[in-house]
């Protein structure tokens, strides 16, 4: 079964780091999805309906919490697996990321084979 | 890194397929194009087989382009293509690796940052080292100088290297690890045939951990693969023993003041424990102070206190027969077995005057009594001892009087001492002096008799009035001999109203009749040697008359 896999980051190193580390997943026939800022994330989301989202939360035009709130308590894609990250040291109180519906928090630099762990994890994919 | 394949040129990421798509479109040329088992990715028009090109990529056919003539240029555009998405993979690549180590060596400061025992930090580097450079086994050796060996404090895997060999090779370790470099050994035999390292290890890689140029040891992994390891492993164990380096000597530091604070305190402690021995901790918990240290020049306290003196009768007789050690030796056994008795009943010793000691009871004349009647108690052990061993026994007299005293600081800022400064203690030490005229064991004087609670509990006969050298005013004094030996006791007993008449008729100068009851009490009990002193005492008033004494009172000349 193909699944999408949406990469939101509005550094280009950072998205290519994460298509890097989770290139491997395209043997299971996972496809690569990415937005540069919010708006465009939010977009690709409600036309794509991606099973899983690496979403950064710092992030110009709409930030990362609003996107994330907006998928889950406005539109109800609850079926959207959504990941926060949040650079080290300015990790927002874990509070905050409930009230908008995030399913799981990472802080960057992120650890790759977490990274990897976490996305086979969420799209059913064995080692 | 996963292999590229055509199908990544034709998904929608890298926007190619919409490259060729408009390329094909523009050209209007029929073309099939084929993944490398057949499968068509692509398909436009009706194609012709007449040109068939193969698709290379790093020496492999990963696919095929079949059409007309101008399906070359499609060949060539996805050749170009296909290349360069394949350096951008390399790069990728290249770029999660270095961001995977930022990553470890943020990940290891931080673990570092929690860790503050050299053999923790030691542990955690080769955790570290191990998941992200393969390998079957580790250690972590460092230099312990204290001992002068080396020391094996973290490892993992089987226990390649041994700790007796490495100790036994040093010359050989010394001339690899000890060098101070970060070296890989792809050829393992040396150290194999020194028996530093089991046989199975094929590659060794090794980073010394030092601070500046003090080398403290060295991180050791080990391979059973040939040259398992690359340069780029060199790179980050090289990093790893130096971040660690600088948090073991962060640890050797710590534990180095932890270790000092430490011998401090217990030399603190060890002293605090000797003054107490100098100065009773009672002295100065009375002084209002917790430590000797706070103690100073002038402090004082005034308070009730019970005063006992204790003296061991004819020392001196006793003391002539023996050597200056015998008679220290004989002083100290002796003070060793009553210093536990006045501690246990609540008193300390003020001090010792040679055979006599001076101990003060802050709490009731109770304490004091008991503890008398326990030392008198003693000194009958202590005589059965010397029985035994051929020696003469001893006997001690104990004087006890109750009343205020100070008890201070004084001295100059140089030279301190403890000191007590009461009358009571005179008296106490008279009444010890008396024991010797009345042949009693204990004496005390009224003041402590009356603060005594229960005193039925205790064999109790008065000695009536006393005066004191330079004394206006005479005492009333008794004796306890509820330490007397059984028999003696149960005699003491027996003759008691006897003896209690007698006093009171040589109080009431009846000293004719004082004389007969005492010469019954002698003779019932002829060890009586207080009756008999009482019986010389009033014969000698009969003979003499009553010249020069007060009636009824025995008047003390000498101290």
């Amino acid at each position: 079964m193909e699944q999408k896999l949406l990469i939101v980051d509005d550094e280009t190193h950072i998205r290519m780091l994460l298509q890097q580390t989770l290139e491997e997943l395209e043997d299971d026939e996972v496809n690569f999805l990415t937005a540069e800022n919010g708006e465009e994330a939010l977009a690709i989301i409600q036309e794509e309906k991606p099973q899983l989202v690496f979403l950064d939360v710092m992030m110009p035009k709409m930030n990362g919490m609003e996107v994330c709130r907006r998928v889950k308590k406005e539109l109800g894609l609850n079926d959207v697996f959504i990941v926060l990250l949040t650079a080290k040291g300015q990790e927002l109180d874990r509070q905050k990321g409930q009230e908008v519906g995030a399913d799981v928090y990472m802080t960057k630099p992120f650890d790759p084979e977490m990274i990897l762990k976490k996305a086979k994890e969420v799209l059913r994919l064995g080692n | 890194m996963p292999k590229l394949s055509l199908k990544n040129i034709f998904d929608n990421r890298t926007g190619s397929a919409a490259t060729i798509l408009s390329l094909i479109e523009q050209l209007q040329a029929p073309v099939r194009i084929e993944d490398e088992s057949g499968k068509v990715l692509l398909s436009f028009g009706s194609v012709t087989e007449k040109y068939r090109h193969p698709l290379h990529l790093g020496g492999e056919i990963i696919g095929w382009v079949t059409g007309d003539e101008k399906s070359s240029f499609i060949s060539e555009l996805l050749h170009l293509l296909l290349q360069k998405e394949s350096e951008r993979k390399k790069l990728g690549s290249e770029v999660l690796n270095l961001y995977r180590e930022v990553n470890m060596i943020f990940d290891f400061s931080e673990k570092l940052a929690q860790t503050i025992d050299a053999n923790s930090i030691s542990q955690v580097t080769l955790d570290e080292a191990s998941r992200v450079i393969r390998s079957n086994n580790g250690v972590i050796i460092l230099w312990n100088e204290k001992t002068g060996r080396l020391q094996v404090v973290a490892s993992i895997g089987e226990l390649f290297f041994d700790e007796e060999m490495i100790n036994s090779n040093l010359n050989l370790l010394q001339s690899i690890i000890f060098s101070g470099h970060s070296e890989i050994i792809s050829d393992a035999s040396d150290l194999k045939k020194a028996g530093v390292v089991v046989p199975q290890v094929q590659s060794v890689i090794y980073s010394a951990l030092k601070v500046k140029h003090r080398i403290m040891g060295a991180i050791i992994l080990a391979s059973n693969e040939p040259e398992q390891y690359k340069a780029a492993d060199l790179k980050l164990l090289t990093t790893l023993a130096l971040q660690s380096s600088a948090a073991i000597e962060s640890a050797f530091l710590y534990e180095k003041n932890i270790r000092e604070e430490k011998e401090k305190q217990e030399a603190l402690r060890q002293i605090y424990e000797a003054t107490n021995k100098f100065v009773p901790h009672e002295f100065i918990k009375s002084l209002g102070h917790d430590v000797i240290t706070d103690v100073k020049l002038g402090d004082q306290v005034e308070k009730i206190v019970t005063v006992l003196f204790s003296d061991i009768r004819e020392y001196t007789t006793l003391s002539e027969k023996m050597t200056p050690e015998e008679n220290f030796s004989f002083v100290c056994s002796f003070n060793e077995q009553i210093g536990p008795v006045i501690r246990k009943h609540n008193g300390f010793i003020n001090q010792y005057l040679g055979d006599a000691i001076m101990a003060i009871f802050p709490g009731n004349a109770t304490d004091a009594l008991m503890a008398a009647i326990e030392m008198q108690q003693e000194v009958q052990l202590f005589n059965s001892t010397r029985h035994l061993l051929k020696e003469p026994s001893i006997q001690i007299g104990i004087g006890m009087h109750t009343g205020p005293l100070i008890m201070g600081i004084t001295g100059d800022k140089n030279r301190m001492d403890a000191c007590t400064i009461s009358d009571t203690v005179n008296t106490a030490s008279r009444l010890e002096s008396l024991t010797k005229h009345y042949k009693a064991g204990i004496l005390l004087s009224e003041a402590s008799l009356r603060q005594i609670s229960q005193v039925e509990n205790f064999l109790i006969r008065n000695l009536g009035l006393v005066q004191l050298k330079g004394k206006q005013e005479s005492i009333n004094i008794h004796e306890c001999f509820s330490g007397n030996s059984k028999q003696e006791l149960q005699k003491k007993s027996e003759s008691l109203s006897d003896f209690n008449a007698g006093v009171t008729y040589y109080l009431n100068k009846s000293f004719g009749q004082a004389n007969h009851a005492f010469q019954k009490v002698v003779d019932f009990n002829p060890e009586d040697r207080t009756a008999k002193f009482f019986l010389n005492l009033t014969r000698q008033i009969i003979e003499n008359g009553m010249a020069g004494a007060k009636a009824g009172v025995v008047e003390m000349r000498e101290k």
